[in-house]
């Protein structure tokens, strides 16, 4: 066992202080809007990290290369199943072109209706209020 | 044939070659287990996904409701206690059993955190009645006009439920290498049992790095 | 050889708990192999009482509901109990290793504890069977299987827990072969069987995943309300249906590749022809195992799925096509100017080429998606699928039984009969399937208990036949079994069909313990009949 590959102290320390840095990238890019690129930049960020956990503390960089490519694979079938799932549901009715035919799901399930409003305890609050938001503009 | 030689360490099972084979090979098996993780997740964040394309705004405004500083608390102990089973792993190639015996104990001791205080989220969320399916009855000032939020919370459940489930099961298996570690059935010589166990673990840490910013980050 | 009865697997060691807690994975595959027959029965007796149920219009026997609940277990208990287990479980366990030189799997824990969840499992179907049955269909659709009162959920827990068996020996046959060979056995000199064991493990490892979760899933969705597949709570069936054909369609290709693999066995060694296109059939095994990941929205065509993924689905179908077609020509052209000996493992590879053939096409044309909006759901499926599950896989398994027979248990069976089976096996299956293309054709739906008077003329041809294929499996299943009590043994060292691959040229019969000897030396390609001589010895 002696010609194992020993990862040294040093490296793991730094990978592990650069995870937690990481980790406090996340949480402060949250609080900026970038529109529709906050969740590419979140799976950005947490694809590095992911990335330095695989390779230095799981070992793969040093590994049988065999072990990459099961690793991989099964990010591959995971983005098969992603994308392909997406066709559909979000080209349903015309192509996806048309909002409500590309949702046909029922907004707000009946059992809201029989719920009484709640203080943020979640202990029932006393008055009956009529202002339900229905049809909240929905995409 | 090996399963007569006397001179063949004892962990050494007779349809291996040498222990370079059995090592590779239980590597290499872990690693495809690790695929079939990786696949059993995926069903559930294909769900995400889909349903947070369905409901985008739902899904922002549910998730305020969520802790944020509990989940970074539970980032920082994950990816902490990813660091002492690495460091457990190599205090037994360099034969410190002491060293790995303590590092296995901090990390078992982290994962403990973990669970402490996704304990605490969950029985804050039992209270108010932020609960899947059926069960969510939470109409309070902050998610009164939201669409389903029983969906989110729903998928909040499963799949933090489920990477906990494996939380747990990874402290007993690093209980059961404490055991044999300070018992001296693994040493610098055969430690692959710590190696498979501490590539789990790093798993349940990488599923977690992708849960946070997914459930307590949005938008 | 000594004088004293030889030790083989089967002798030694002895005892009841020597086989409880076996490690040997030939005993393992036994064990599966016998479990999986008797499955298969039970299977084929809830298949017999459909047909003789449908032998007429009306209700004769049954009720709509008991009908409901026969489909449904007939398909699970066939689907998860037999096929998806037994093969790869019982000839994949017992063949694998002495085929690449091994003296066990890499895992051999791990392999008994694979037998045992399966176990497991089943008991949860049987529990399922007794407490009255599920009525879902095999498919679980929701929102049905989420408001059904049947035992939808000790059924789908039951699937769930051989989804793990199914997971660990996938784990344990892709260790084997990437790690375990003997030195030489490089990847294309191994035989065709390990290159489909190979691609039916990647299938296992991959999908049953996600058939796990989906499991999960509809269980909290009875139990919660989660409100994922369940309409009336904002969420989706289609998407159900996503999460299961995702594994259920790759699931077919664990239940076919192992057959394709049995079929390149047997077709080189009855020919006593080298294995034309080896190359092509090792990577259309691959091609079929991944393109299989791509198409499984062609079971959904008339669910409401975006026109959009109906296009991109039919499409990709075309070409799951070709590397099956690819096999097919590679075996006659294997065939072509060879010394064809009609053995029983022959006829029922010649049965499977036609078979498969036929269901394999049929196949296509469902892919498009036109046709599919009028054969959905009718019995022009049901014949297609069982073409390619029975007249495919089932086939071939039996020929991989008469074609190992020998091999695992050192005796040889009555050939006359055996072959006479086969045939009847052969008549019988199209008698029964073919007319089920003809009535989905004309509109008779499948998972319909009562139909239309003028569906009764096919309907009655394919029940009797049904009897005659019944009474063949039977007649050729029990010809097997009762080779061990006539035991007309074969001489230990003996290779009765000339067979070049490692469990014939280097292990006894039925091989010993530990498999062989002493680490066997690879001398020649696994198909060089046109290099070596390899005798046909069957007794001394």
């Amino acid at each position: 066992m002696s010609e194992h590959h020993i990862t040294p102290l040093r490296t793991y320390l730094i990978i592990a202080s650069l995870l937690l840095f990481l980790s406090a990238v996340t949480v402060w890019v949250s609080y900026v809007d970038l529109g529709p690129l906050n969740i590419v930049v979140a799976m950005l960020v947490a694809t590095v990290k992911a990335s330095l956990v695989a390779f230095f503390f799981m070992h793969l960089l040093w590994d049988d290369k065999k072990n990459l490519t099961m690793f991989l694979m099964s990010l591959m079938f995971f983005g098969i199943f992603v994308t392909i799932t997406l066709l559909d549901t979000e080209f349903r009715g015309d192509l996806g072109l048309n909002p409500e035919v590309k949702n046909p799901i029922n907004n707000r399930a009946s059992f809201y209706d029989t719920l009484p409003l709640t203080d943020t305890h979640g202990h029932p609050v006393d008055e009956h209020s009529d202002d339900h938001h229905e049809d909240k503009e929905h995409h | 044939m090996s399963d007569h030689n006397p001179n063949a360490p004892s962990h050494l099972k007779h349809y291996f070659h040498d222990v370079n084979q059995q090592y590779e090979t239980s590597k290499f098996a872990m690693w495809a287990f690790i695929l079939t993780e990786v696949l059993t997740f995926a069903g559930l964040f294909v769900a995400y996904i889909v349903y947070r394309s369905w409901y985008p705004d739902m899904f922002v405004d549910a998730h305020k409701l969520l802790d944020v500083n509990k989940g970074l608390t539970n980032t920082v102990v994950l990816i902490t206690s990813s660091l002492t089973m690495a460091l457990a792993i190599w205090a037994i190639q360099k034969n410190n059993k002491k060293l790995s015996v303590l590092m296995l104990v901090a990390t078992f001791v982290f994962a403990l955190a973990f669970l402490g205080i996704k304990y605490l989220e969950y029985s804050h969320k039992f209270e108010v009645g932020q609960l899947p399916g059926l069960y969510y009855s939470y109409m309070g000032p902050d998610a009164a006009h939201l669409n389903n939020p029983h969906i989110f919370f729903s998928i909040y459940f499963i799949m933090t439920g489920l990477h906990g489930l494996h939380v747990a099961i990874g402290m007993g298996l690093i209980a059961w290498l404490i055991y044999s570690t300070q018992k001296g059935n693994l040493t610098s010589e055969y430690y692959t049992p710590m190696e498979m166990i501490g590539i789990f673990w790093h798993l349940v840490d990488l599923i977690w790095i992708y849960l946070f910013p997914l459930f307590y980050l949005i938008g | 050889m000594s004088e004293h009865k030889k030790q083989n697997y089967l002798n030694h060691p002895k005892g009841l708990m020597s086989w409880i807690l076996t490690l040997d994975h030939k005993r393992i595959g036994l064990m599966y192999l016998f479990s999986g027959i008797l499955f298969f029965f039970l299977g084929g007796l809830l298949a017999l009482v459909m047909r003789f149920e449908l032998a007429a219009p009306g209700n004769d026997i049954i009720s709509n509901e008991v009908y409901n609940n026969v489909y449904t277990l007939h398909g699970a208990i066939m689907i998860f109990l037999f096929i998806i287990p037994a093969i790869p479980g019982a000839l994949g366990n017992i063949l694998l290793p002495l085929m690449v030189g091994a003296k066990d799997v890499a895992f051999p824990r791990l392999n008994l504890a694979s037998f045992y969840i399966y176990s497991f499992g089943a008991l949860f179907a049987m529990y399922t069977i007794i407490n009255g049955g599920v009525d879902t269909g095999w498919t679980f659709y929701t929102p049905y299987s989420t408001q059904s009162s049947s035992n939808v959920v000790p059924m789908t827990l039951g699937i769930f827990i051989i989804g793990f068996s199914s997971i660990l020996t996938g784990l344990n046959f892709i260790a084997t072969i990437h790690k375990m060979r003997i030195p030489g056995l490089t990847w294309y000199k191994l035989p065709l069987f390990v290159w489909a064991l190979y691609g039916t493990s990647l299938v296992q490892i991959t999908a049953t995943p996600v058939l796990a979760i989906t499991m999960v899933l509809l269980m909290l969705e009875r139990f919660l309300g989660i409100g994922i597949f369940d309409p009336a709570l904002g969420g989706d069936p289609v998407l159900y249906q996503h999460f299961f054909w995702f594994y259920s369609h790759p699931a077919v290709y664990i239940m076919i590749l192992p057959a394709f693999g049995i079929i390149s066995e047997i077709i080189p060694v009855h020919s006593r022809k080298k294995i034309w296109g080896y190359k092509f059939i090792a990577y259309s095994t691959l091609s079929i195992a991944f393109i299989g990941f791509l198409v499984w929205g062609h079971h959904m065509f008339t669910s409401g799925q975006s026109v959009f993924s109906q296009i991109v689905f039919s499409f990709i179908t075309y070409f799951v096509g070709i590397p099956t077609g690819v096999k097919i020509f590679s075996w006659i052209l294997t065939m072509y100017k060879g010394q064809v000996s009609f053995t029983p493992p022959m006829m029922y590879a010649l049965s499977f080429l036609f078979l498969f053939t036929i269901g394999g096409l049929t196949g296509i044309f469902l892919g498009a998606v036109a046709l599919d909006i009028h054969l959905h759901d009718t019995y022009f499926v049901v014949a297609h699928f069982h073409y390619v599950m029975q007249g495919g896989t089932i086939v071939a398994f039996l020929g991989g039984l008469h074609h190992w027979w020998p091999k695992s248990f050192g005796v040889m069976y009555n050939q006359t009969i055996a072959n006479i089976a086969a045939l009847g096996v052969f008549i019988g299956f199209n008698g029964t399937f073919f007319p089920q293309f003809l009535l989905g054709l004309r509109g008779m739906p499948r998972r319909y208990a009562t139909y239309d008077e003028q569906f009764v003329e096919l309907h009655s041809y394919s029940t009797f036949w049904s009897g005659i294929l019944g009474i063949s499996i039977f007649i050729a299943v029990m010809n097997l079994f009762w080779s061990f009590i006539k035991k007309n043994k074969v001489d230990p060292g003996s290779n009765p069909w000339g067979g070049m691959t490692l469990e014939w040229t280097h292990t006894s019969s039925p091989p010993h313990p530990h498999n062989f000897e002493e680490e066997p030396v690879l001398q020649h390609g696994p198909y060089d009949y046109d290099k070596v001589i390899v005798e046909k010895t069957y007794k001394k």
